[in-house]
């Protein structure tokens, strides 16, 4: 991104199957949507809009991995080497007992771990302020989103003219 | 295609297997090992038959149990293939009949499986007569009917509405054929989830008289549920390959795909809980179960968490190996066997030991009390690990099991009609990009 700015321009929708039908027209006249929002998950929507499956599970996988080692190999750690204990006539290393730690750090470093690397690769997070189109979004608004930063006036207007044709309800310009 | 027609070939082909089954079950009941054939009980026959009439009933049972959860809780994914699980939660009233004849066995003394069916035993057993009020010939017997019959009443009145509902479903008003059932549904839950403890008790934990575990129904119920579930995904494939099913989607399979996967996680659970408390504990009581298992039967012990555990977990954690017929036929045949030889592991073991003490008596020993048996290390056929006889015998019951479950899907259409969530089902989908 060149500018250190976005010239966004978006519409509201009231209705998810409204938008959805206005993506689909947009596909077709290969209209280039920034992004689109909606107050809750829509089934379908990330097909429409061409996007890659998540890679987040892998990063689960990966996570829950690390856990299930630092589970099973720091208890098989601290009961051998560290700090030997005999529980009820157990051995030290005494692996049916170990399992449910090491289930648990499996868990407990997936959750963790993929709720981290989500909200690093969305630009969320604790001080993040992300500039909102509309507070409506949150609430009950249905809304795409264009980027018009190098777009001729012509260009505005066809977009415009989208947004008329296809049942949009509001249509703002707001530079993020 | 609406209707189902079971093929001659079909027929022969199923008949075969029955023929094969019923030819091992005889020899089974001539060739018994020679450690115990001084006994005379044939326990390699009856211990062949207990273990795959409870498995194929339990089965059904589990089938029934989860149409009936699906439908209580207006589910509506499963109703394109819903033909093919009443169909198989039919299978309760032959199986019940089956645990009816080792019920009168236990009067009649036919066969010797249950140690406190024996009463020289219990006569000198005190926990076997602290058992006794549980543990008789009359409950088996009465239990078996009666819950058993109401098991089997419920599935076949689901089943009767059902294809009621697709004759006369667009007369009534206000889905009253799919109310109906909803109602006997939520009826069978709690008598399903209760009495199917009771009865597991009885027709496979008694097997080990003086060891008992509450988490084994759990056990035996996640067990059978996914051998059900993974022969569902074997029939669905097969039946697509022929042309029926044309609504059963590549998502529907992987859903019932999912519903493994994450069972056969629940199963291990089940079983770690279970060996985990007992190997903690220690209690001596308890861990002679184990060590049994551990010592005269480390491939099946081993084999189990390999088989059951391991290679679904594997197979099917993957959303690409959930929607291939080759992987899902695959991992569900691991299954679907895998399960049936955790119950083999389960059943075996116990009526070798009451067939060794059977044997001992009769040499006038008696001595050798129970618990203080010496089992030797040695490798006892059939019993050990399942012998061709038994694979025979388990592919006889499949075949009828199969021969069965066709000779039900004919008598209705394959669709179901007018149920309400049929449009719901057939537009299921699960987001998967490919």
């Amino acid at each position: 991104m060149s500018a250190k700015y976005k010239d966004v321009l978006f519409g509201l929708y009231d209705d998810e199957v409204i938008m959805m039908n206005a993506i689909k027209k947009a596909n077709a006249k290969h209209l280039d949507i920034m992004d689109v929002y909606s107050p809750f998950p829509i089934h379908g929507l990330d097909k429409l809009l061409g996007m890659d499956e998540s890679r987040l599970h892998i990063v689960g996988f990966i996570f829950g991995l690390l856990g299930c080692l630092v589970g099973f190999l720091g208890m098989t750690w601290i009961f051998t080497s560290d700090w030997p204990t005999i529980f009820g006539g157990k051995p030290y290393w005494a692996i049916p007992a170990f399992i449910p730690v090491t289930f648990e750090m499996t868990v407990l470093f997936c959750g963790i771990g993929m709720t981290v690397v989500f909200y690093i690769i969305c630009g969320m997070g604790f001080g993040v302020d992300n500039p909102v189109l509309h507070d409506r979004i949150t609430d009950d608004k249905f809304c795409i989103a264009f980027q018009t930063n190098d777009m001729s006036d012509d260009g505005v207007d066809g977009l415009k003219g989208f947004f008329d044709e296809t049942g949009a309800e509001e249509i703002h310009t707001k530079r993020i | 295609m609406k209707q189902f027609t079971f093929e001659r070939n079909q027929r022969t082909f199923l008949g075969g297997m029955m023929v094969l089954g019923f030819i091992c079950l005889i020899m089974s009941y001539f060739a018994e090992p020679a450690v115990i054939a001084d006994a005379g009980i044939h326990q390699r026959f009856w211990s062949n038959f207990l273990h795959n009439a409870t498995f194929f009933t339990g089965m059904a049972f589990m089938i029934t149990f989860v149409l009936a959860a699906f439908i209580t809780a207006y589910s509506g994914w499963h109703v394109t293939f819903k033909r093919l699980w009443e169909s198989i939660s039919l299978f309760l009233v032959p199986g019940i009949v089956l645990m009816l004849i080792l019920g009168i066995g236990n009067y009649m003394g036919f066969h010797h499986l249950y140690h406190w069916a024996d009463a020289d035993a219990v006569a000198s057993d005190t926990i076997l007569q602290g058992k006794s009020s549980f543990l008789n010939n009359n409950w088996y017997m009465l239990g078996t009917l009666i819950l058993g019959g109401i098991w089997a009443f419920i599935a076949t009145r689901m089943r009767k509405l059902s294809v009621q509902e697709d004759e006369q479903g667009k007369e009534v008003s206000n889905f009253a054929f799919h109310r109906k059932t909803r109602m006997w549904a939520a009826i069978f839950l709690p008598i399903a989830a209760f009495t199917g403890p009771a009865l597991i008790w009885q027709w496979i934990m008694s097997v080990d008289a003086h060891w008992y575990s509450t988490l084994f129904a759990w056990y035996c119920m996640s067990s059978w549920w996914l051998a059900g579930c993974a022969l569902t995904l074997i029939l669905i494939i097969y039946l697509k390959i022929k042309g029926y099913f044309d609504n059963v989607t590549n998502e529907h399979l992987h859903d019932l795909a999912k519903y493994m996967f994450a069972f056969s996680i629940f199963w291990t659970y089940c079983w770690f809980s279970q060996y985990m408390l007992i190997w903690y504990a220690n209690i001596g009581e308890e861990t002679i179960y184990f060590r049994e298992r551990l010592d005269n039967y480390p491939v099946l012990f081993y084999g189990n968490l390999v088989i059951n555990f391991l290679l679904p977990f594997l197979i099917l954690l993957r959303n690409t190996t959930k929607r291939r017929y080759g992987t899902l036929i695959f991992a569900s045949l691991l299954v679907l066997i895998g399960h049936w030889v955790d119950y083999f592991y389960m059943i075996k073991p116990g009526t070798l030991i009451t067939a060794k003490e059977a044997a001992g008596h009769s040499h006038g020993t008696e001595a050798a009390a129970h618990g203080a048996v010496q089992h030797g290390s040695s490798f006892v056929e059939g019993f050990s690990l399942p012998g061709l006889i038994e694979i025979g015998i388990f592919i006889g019951f499949l075949g009828a099991f199969i021969y069965f479950i066709f000779s039900q899907l004919q008598k209705a259409s394959m669709v179901a009609e007018n149920d309400p969530y049929l449009e719901e089902s057939v537009h299921h989908e699960v987001q998967v990009y490919e």
